[in-house]
């Protein structure tokens, strides 16, 4: 399959959604494009798109370390709602980047690329560097979580 | 909705659905959705992922990065160099099947560019050579070019004559018997290296009966055994040798008139 052409503001979200943070999301975007630049100057340019993201994620993971960090608890997980759209339209992307940068590793890194809509199944797997059962879950109880979170944050209204 | 089960594997495989359905290139996975359309469950997590990567798309860029690259700018995907489709299974099968088809096909160019008529009997001179010994022939001491004469004279040869190449070496014996298709062959002798000459009648065309000619020296090579051809006027000399045509390389390469 060709690959294809990835729009680099997509990139920016990648690290907010990690970050929650929009100066250190930036930092780590240039520093990214800076290394790719470097990379590119020397003859040596990034081998795929992906790269950018493998890149971006590991300086993320950097930054993130010298923050606080997520505790490792099992949050409560609900069944997903058909009202869940409407519960979702009511949040600031900013709410929803808090709550994936407080997702544990690797559900952050899973999390974050597979709702920017940018990979398929295959690539997912490889930033990721997840087996297929692993993804599946941690997509699977990050899905239930964010219920479980909107349910709590925004409660139902059901008709 | 109808109460379709799904397998353990296709429940993992759904759970990674891509929101958008051009990105579901994945046979296992296509099938799996194809499946699980039928189903609440995943009607319900579509709608979810639908609503949640919109919101992603809704997380603002700051200026600061809109000014510097616009928001239509795209990693362009590396273009694939030649290595990488030479790696290619196919591309690789490919290639190798060309190179044997165009390695057979030189070989056989080659051999048809040595071929010349006559070579048949040639062949089969070339392994009368080697089975034969000095005693089989009549003792004859003279100069191998002098023995056109002697052949045309005492069997009726006409022009079975050694060309000037090989004139001036001495002779040991000389016979001339009948081949397999009854043509008529003279064999001779000589001291240097232990060369044996033929001289037979040259392939001829069925239809016209008019010989097959052909310019220049033509080599041939069977078992060990070197032979180098020359056809004139309708007859063919051979000389022959225990070794390759290198060894007989020396004679033909040398003018002389």
């Amino acid at each position: 399959m060709a690959e294809e052409k990835q729009n680099l503001l997509q990139l920016y979200r990648f690290c907010f959604l990690m970050l929650a943070d929009a100066a250190e999301a930036q930092e780590v975007f240039h520093a990214t494009l800076r290394e790719a630049a470097q990379l590119a100057a020397g003859s040596e340019a990034p081998r795929n798109r992906l790269w950018f993201f493998r890149n971006a994620r590991w300086r993320c993971l950097e930054a993130g370390e010298q923050g606080l960090q997520a505790e490792a608890v099992d949050l409560k997980q609900d069944e997903l709602a058909e009202s869940a759209p409407s519960q979702i339209e009511k949040l600031e992307p900013q709410q929803f980047a808090i709550w994936i940068s407080g997702a544990p590793e690797p559900q952050r890194t899973a999390l974050a690329l597979f709702y920017l809509d940018e990979f398929n199944y295959r690539e997912l797997l490889s930033v990721t560097e997840l087996k297929p059962p692993e993804l599946s879950k941690l997509l699977c109880d990050g899905r239930r979580q964010f219920q479980a979170w909107l349910d709590a944050t925004l409660p139902r209204t059901e008709t | 909705m109808s109460a379709i089960q799904l397998s353990r594997k296709e429940k993992m495989l759904v759970h990674c659905a891509p929101i958008r359905e051009e990105r579901v290139d994945d046979r296992a996975l296509r099938t799996a959705l194809h499946r699980a359309r039928k189903t609440e469950a995943f009607a319900v997590q579509q709608n979810f992922d639908t609503a949640v990567a919109a919101l992603v798309q809704s997380i603002p860029i700051p200026e600061e990065i809109t000014d510097w690259i616009p928001p239509d700018t795209f990693i362009a995907p590396r273009r694939r160099r030649w290595q990488k489709y030479a790696q290619n299974p196919a591309f690789l099968a490919t290639g190798i099947a060309v190179l044997v088809i165009a390695i057979v096909g030189i070989f056989q160019l080659v051999e048809r560019m040595n071929r010349f008529p006559g070579e048949t009997t040639a062949r089969r001179l070339l392994t009368t050579a080697s089975s034969t010994h000095a005693m089989m022939l009549d003792p004859v001491k003279t100069d191998a070019g002098a023995l056109g004469d002697f052949l045309f004279m005492k069997h009726r040869l006409v022009r079975y004559d050694v060309p000037p190449e090989f004139a001036e070496l001495k002779t040991l014996g000389c016979r001339v018997f009948d081949d397999e298709e009854g043509q008529r062959v003279a064999q001779i002798w000589v001291v240097e290296k232990k060369m044996q000459f033929f001289l037979f009648p040259a392939e001829r065309d069925p239809k016209t009966g008019k010989a097959r000619e052909f310019s220049g020296w033509r080599s041939i090579e069977q078992e060990h055994w070197a032979g180098v051809v020359k056809e004139d006027k309708g007859v063919c000399f051979m000389a022959t040798l225990r070794g390759s045509a290198k060894d007989l390389a020396q004679y033909v390469s040398k003018k002389k008139e």
